[in-house]
């Protein structure tokens, strides 16, 4: 379409005018058909869910984790999650490559004095629930993902308050590269021993079964959670220090 | 058939800034509200009004919500982050080479 | 669960309108916050613990450090 625009405003703004009726229509439309949609669709009770009562009897059972979810993530279906750690690895990996920039601390001076102080009291207890997290997945909510979003939090909060060079400091992309690896390597380990000692990849480990509500329970489900918990903390982190680097460089 | 309701209204208005709103960034917002906005139906429609699904020591087994829905609902909430920061590294290497996050001020995308 | 529920659900769709509406970005990221603690409290209400962690984990924590990052050093109208 070649209108000269300068020429004709007004054929400019009916062209808007235009798009935007298209658009309007387009949107009624999708709302239409999703409501039309749902009126075809059965409820929960209608659904077939024998994998699901299947999981809810025996669960217990079968993994000896109290969690039911955390029974699902890491034992029924570990395989998912071994494709999600895959899905991040990648995207940590895309957004290294994209915003590659020189490994070097640029740092700013970070917030006020009374900022650092408080947070310094409260990090501690913050990686502690991050670990609490981690290690309870088969017993309490939570588990290997959310407690691993906590411990990069932490990262997150030494880049804000204190700022970029105490974090390098503290944790340097390196040590960070390590602990991804390592939690992967953990995940896949534990995978390979199932396929040796159980016959299937990624099955639950039997012979580290104990009582049922201990801590050291649950077959390979805590020490899968472990690495899950590095590798995801450790990846996001990387990914949040890969974003702020070059924002800091005007204080410098 | 609420919670259908609210699905189609937080899905449009995820998808009307997805599709009307030309500043990248609020695209990238539009698409986090979509998500949520599955992720709220398939947790809301698989409710069928049992309890969290964790057993509790010494007590004999009660009605359970679905945890499969759950999994799968914890998964794609982990995805969407790192997705949404994959398309947020995007963002500012466009920004870097063209100067601005309005789609339509972009040159080379439109004709 | 119905009045609470129905209360709730009134301000999930008022917040993602507000992250919709406004041009400036900060705004937008912050209702984009508010948003998912409120889905917060809506995951717990149906009983989903796990979702809820991870929901309040990353949706209000995570994604905001990651859009205001973001945000931080886009560069407006240079090439205007």
């Amino acid at each position: 379409m070649e209108i000269p625009t300068e020429t004709q405003p007004e054929v400019e703004s009916l062209n808007k005018l235009m798009k935007k009726t298209l658009i309007s229509v387009v949107l009624a439309g999708v709302a239409f058909a999703l409501y039309q949609n749902f009126s075809l669709m059965p409820g929960y009770e209608g659904l077939n869910v024998g994998l699901s009562n299947y999981i809810i009897e025996s669960g217990l059972k079968d993994t000896g984790s109290l969690n039911l979810i955390t029974a699902v993530l890491y034992d029924y279906r570990a395989f998912d999650s071994l494709g999600e750690s895959t899905v991040i690895f990648g995207a940590v990996s895309g957004i290294v490559l994209i915003l590659s920039r020189k490994m070097l601390p640029v740092s700013s001076k970070g917030l006020s004095f009374i900022v650092k102080r408080t947070l310094g009291i409260m990090t501690p207890f913050i990686a502690l629930f991050g670990l609490y997290v981690i290690t309870h997945g088969h017993l309490t909510p939570g588990g290997g993902f959310q407690g691993g979003v906590i411990l990069a939090a932490i990262s997150i909060i030494f880049s804000i308050v204190y700022g970029s060079a105490f974090d390098y400091r503290r944790y340097s992309p390196q040590t960070k590269t390590a602990l991804e690896t390592g939690g992967a390597l953990t995940f896949l380990g534990l995978g390979l021993a199932g396929i040796f000692m159980e016959g299937a990849f990624l099955h639950n480990l039997g012979f580290l079964t104990a009582e049922t509500g201990t801590l050291i329970s649950a077959g390979s489900i805590p020490y899968i959670n472990i690495g899950v918990g590095f590798k995801v903390g450790a990846g996001l982190a990387i990914i949040f220090y890969s974003m702020i680097q070059k924002t800091f460089e005007e204080d410098f | 058939m609420f919670t259908n309701l609210v699905f189609i209204i937080l899905f449009m208005i995820g998808f009307y800034a997805l599709v009307m709103k030309t500043n990248l960034i609020k695209n990238v917002i539009g698409l986090n509200l979509m998500e949520a906005a599955v992720f709220f139906w398939v947790i809301s429609f698989s409710d069928i009004g049992g309890e969290v699904a964790i057993h509790k020591m010494g007590e004999e087994m009660t009605k359970f919500n679905d945890p499969v829905p759950q999994a799968l609902t914890l998964t794609g909430i982990v995805i969407g982050a790192s997705t949404a920061a994959l398309l947020l590294t995007l963002i500012i290497e466009l920004n870097k080479f063209s100067g601005t996050i309005d789609r339509e001020k972009i040159e080379g995308l439109n004709d | 669960m119905a009045v609470l529920e129905i209360i709730l659900v009134v301000f999930l769709v008022f917040s993602a309108l507000m992250a919709v509406r406004f041009d400036e970005e900060l705004i937008s990221i912050i209702f984009l916050s508010i948003f998912s603690l409120i889905l917060t409290a809506l995951y717990l209400l149906h009983k989903a613990a796990d979702v809820a962690l991870a929901e309040a984990v990353i949706g209000a924590g995570l994604n905001t450090a990651i859009f205001m990052s973001a945000i931080s050093q886009i560069r407006h109208g240079d090439s205007d």
